[in-house]
């Protein structure tokens, strides 16, 4: 049996940096990856904010060229994140001198936090359907002529789970988590579930996204969730936020596993949860009920109280209900002005089904390095976010434990319990 | 259930046993100019009279009207549903289908962004605010359907939505157990919904080659196992189930249909579209749901096989069978309802899953249509002379998806779950 669910690689790439040390270090120096959209013409738009990968070139992103025909932009994304997490933790070196890799590729997982099919690959029906004008019948015709026939496959929305798969051998036991802006970390909570039942020895979990599609930005707008300016997480003008790209992938293992390699290890998922709130695709309840009873329900998984916790990676995406609310479960849970809160959507732009590993991958540097950065869009904490401890300026964690708290639409709501080192 | 063969369990059942098909020319829409003009359509469903929640329909695409429509014949026959007490210790698990935007929403787009079929970049940036309604937004996001049901009956625990195509059904039923067992929950509202029959699904699939083009005989178009065999055929619709701990069902007094008793999960890491013809990939879930189930290859009654009818599945699983089996593959009853009710795809796992607790019910096997030139490949017994009234302890039910993920599960009857003292 194992005892504890260990983290021996990670690897991430975002708007902000191309691996987790570049993105660490932008978050530490205060520098943004979001910009005006530079994928399509944006000048006149009213939201034309997003975190873009920066010179995005797919066939740098990842080895395998041939793949890209069969692949979406998202997928290119996950996939460089999930090869520098399997690169960071040594396991293929690992793998090379087994006498029986086959067994061993049976107990490693795959578990992926997917956004989904997107608005872009419905693009390719937009001609055909231009020229049928409203005749199915036609329309049929026109798809068999004019789209590629591998249309279905490019836009699977397991495709970096089943990619991960045949690239690097794994076999084990997998779940593809589309939950919006849970999606990353239920992943690592899945996982760890998987690990924890004995069913496999070691897991690649990965979270990535491409949320700032063309449609995306005026959908997401109508809905009042964007802003035109900034994301300020807890700010008093903060007005929305801003969607982003990105990809973040952890390599866990039971401790067992890991110590029996003698793999380096860089942190324990200690305790997670997902809870709902249940009033609707949209809503979200002003008391932070949802995300007290997440955190309250991850730190009893992973046996701690709230004053072992020593800070906060938090949702703060930027919007007005999510962040009061927000705040309102730190106070609720941990008492006024306890514990170091940061976050860093500030920087990354809300990758939605990314966030949850990628923010993970921050918060486990935080705690190993000891330092909470900044936000550095927070200028004046708002009233409605009152008793939590935030700002532009960085903080010491209280301990070595750390919580990721993130959030989507459905009122879902997760909690991760992570601590550095092991 | 909400199947193509019936809009509720008693209806399914009875089509099935009577050899029924549900497959027939596409009636939802003009589908003249698509190589398959076929599919299982889901024929007369009310949900009105189903679900008196005129708010929930409202936000409901048509596979989240299936959704909510075979969740509350769940809900009601497991004669329990949460209340504002045990509200937190529901869980909810959904294995969701991909095509998340309506048809006709993506011709609307067209007629106004993209009228020669290339978008027009500056027209959408100024006018897609106004273009989408706030309950469009909230219908097509991927937890749609997971919000609808969180919010129809204040589930306000656990939950998951989960998408590994056509594993996903099978997958949302193991996870649910796991979370029953863990303890983690104790109800598990669980189950899949889907529907891909529209003109880009279609499409999709007519590209790729994958589905039956036997358009002037529908009822024999899905035909698993049979040498003649050219694809599956597309169906819709959902299925539930109420999960529960074994020993609170019975001191609760509920009518207990079967013990879900165990879940493999793995990944055949091989093709996106296929297993390879050893079987390997479906082997290792075979197994692990055995082991953990606790059983061997001895106890198994009845495979209700994922059986799609395209030559490459039936073959790979009919070997994946004899490996795991042995000798004992020729005795053992295996059949596949696709047959009848073409492929769920998302859905299918969680329907065939509930087929499954049915057999085991009502003694009987259900049968494999349309079977009637043998493969000498496929050489199992499938059940090709009519639905076969035998004593099921024991049932497995497979399920493979695109991409390579695979689940399988275990069902014990009631007798037999007692008898080993759960």
């Amino acid at each position: 049996m194992q005892d504890g669910v260990v983290i021996t690689g990670y690897g991430c790439l975002t708007a902000a940096g191309a691996n987790a040390e570049a993105t660490w270090e932008a978050v530490l120096a205060g520098k943004s990856g979001i910009r005006q959209v530079e994928t399509w013409d944006s000048s006149g738009w009213p939201y034309r904010l997003a975190s873009e990968i920066q010179d995005y070139n797919p066939r740098e992103l990842i080895s395998d060229r041939k793949l890209l025909k069969f692949i979406a932009r998202q997928d290119v994304i996950g996939l460089n994140a999930v090869a520098q997490a399997v690169a960071h933790s040594k396991i293929i070196e690992h793998r090379e001198g087994l006498a029986d890799p086959s067994s061993f590729n049976d107990r490693t997982g795959v578990f992926v936090g997917s956004p989904a099919t997107k608005y872009r690959s419905q693009h390719d029906y937009l001609s055909p359907l231009a020229k049928a004008s409203g005749d199915t019948g036609e329309f049929g015709v026109l798809a068999m002529e004019n789209v590629h026939p591998m249309w279905l496959l490019r836009t699977l929305p397991n495709n970096v789970l089943a990619y991960a798969g045949i690239q690097h051998g794994f076999k084990g036991a997998n779940e593809n988590v589309t939950a919006h802006g849970i999606s990353g970390s239920q992943a690592i909570s899945e996982a760890s579930r998987y690990l924890i039942d004995g069913a496999i020895d070691r897991a690649i979990v990965v979270g990535y996204d491409s949320a700032s599609e063309l449609e995306a930005l005026p959908y997401y707008a109508s809905v009042g969730l964007l802003s035109p300016r900034d994301l300020r997480p807890f700010d008093r003008r903060r007005d929305g936020t801003v969607l982003g790209e990105g990809a973040g992938a952890l390599f866990l293992e039971t401790r067992d596993a890991a110590e029996r390699r003698g793999a380096k290890i860089y942190g324990e998922v200690l305790g997670s949860s997902v809870v709902s709130e249940a009033e609707g695709v949209l809503s979200v309840r002003e008391d932070g009920g949802g995300v007290s009873r997440a955190i309250r329900s991850a730190l009893e998984a992973s046996g701690k109280n709230p004053d072992e916790i020593g800070m906060i990676s938090a949702h703060g995406n930027g919007t007005r209900v999510s962040d009061a609310s927000e705040a309102r479960a730190f106070v609720d849970v941990f008492g006024a002005s306890s514990i170091p809160v940061t976050g860093f959507k500030w920087s990354l732009g809300h990758t939605v089904a990314a966030s949850g590993v990628i923010e993970s991958i921050l918060a486990l540097l935080c705690l190993a390095d000891s330092r909470v950065p900044g936000i550095s869009t927070l200028e004046e904490l708002s009233p409605d976010c009152e008793g939590i401890r935030a700002g532009a300026s960085e903080q010491k964690p209280r301990s070595s434990v750390g919580i990721v708290v993130s959030r989507a639409f459905a009122g879902l709501n997760s909690c991760i319990v992570l601590s550095a080192n092991g | 259930m909400v199947t193509p063969l019936g809009n509720d369990v008693a209806s399914t059942w009875n089509a099935l046993l009577g050899g029924e098909s549900g497959v027939r020319e596409i009636a939802g829409f003009d589908a003249s100019g698509f190589p398959t003009r076929i599919a299982a359509e889901v024929k007369g469903l009310r949900p009105e009279e189903v679900v008196e929640d005129r708010k929930s329909l409202k936000y409901a695409t048509p596979f989240s009207l299936f959704a909510l429509a075979a969740a509350e014949e769940a809900v009601r026959d497991a004669g329990v549903r949460p209340t504002p007490a045990t509200a937190e210790r529901w869980g909810l698990v959904c294995g969701s289908g991909m095509m998340t935007q309506e048809f006709d929403f993506l011709q609307r787009f067209q007629q106004q962004f993209a009228a020669d079929g290339e978008i027009d970049v500056a027209r959408l940036g100024a006018e897609g605010e106004r273009f989408i309604s706030s309950s469009e937004f909230a219908r097509h996001r991927t937890v749609a359907g997971q919000a609808l049901l969180h919010r129809r009956y204040g589930i306000r625990g656990y939950s998951a939505n989960l998408h590994t195509a056509c594993a996903s059904g099978g997958q949302a039923l193991g996870l649910a157990m796991r979370v029953v067992r863990s303890g983690q929950a104790d109800y598990v509202l669980a189950g899949g919904y889907d529907t891909m029959i529209n003109p880009v699904g279609l499409a999709g699939f007519c590209l790729l080659g994958a589905i039956s083009t036997d358009n002037d005989r529908p009822t024999k178009a899905s035909r698993p196992f049979d040498l003649t065999r050219n694809g599956f055929v597309l169906g819709e619709g959902a299925g539930f189930m109420v999960l529960e701990d074994w020993r609170q069902a019975r001191d609760r007094g509920a009518k207990i249909y079967a013990e879900l008793a165990g879940e493999g999960n793995s990944l055949s890491s091989y093709r996106i579209t296929d297993s390879p013809p050893s079987g390997d990939g479906p082997i290792q879930a075979i197994r692990g749901a055995l082991a953990d189930a606790g059983e061997t290859i001895d106890a198994i009654d009845y495979v209700n096989a994922h059986g799609t009818s395209t030559p490459m599945n039936d073959l790979s699983e009919t070997n994946a069978i004899k490996a795991v089996f042995g000798d004992r593959a020729q005795d053992l009853t295996v059949s596949s309802t696709k047959s009848q009710m073409g492929h769920l795809i998302a859905a299918a796992g969680a329907v065939e899953g509930v087929i499954c607790a049915l057999a085991i019910e009502n003694s009987t096997a259900p049968m494999t249509a349309n079977l009637r030139t043998p493969d000498p490949e496929c050489d199992l017994d499938y059940v090709s002379q009519g639905c076969r009234p035998m004593p099921i302890d024991v049932a497995l039910s497979n399920s493979f998806g695109f991409g390579g993920s695979n689940s399988c599960l275990i069902f014990r009857s009631p007798q037999s779950a007692e008898t080993r003292g759960i």
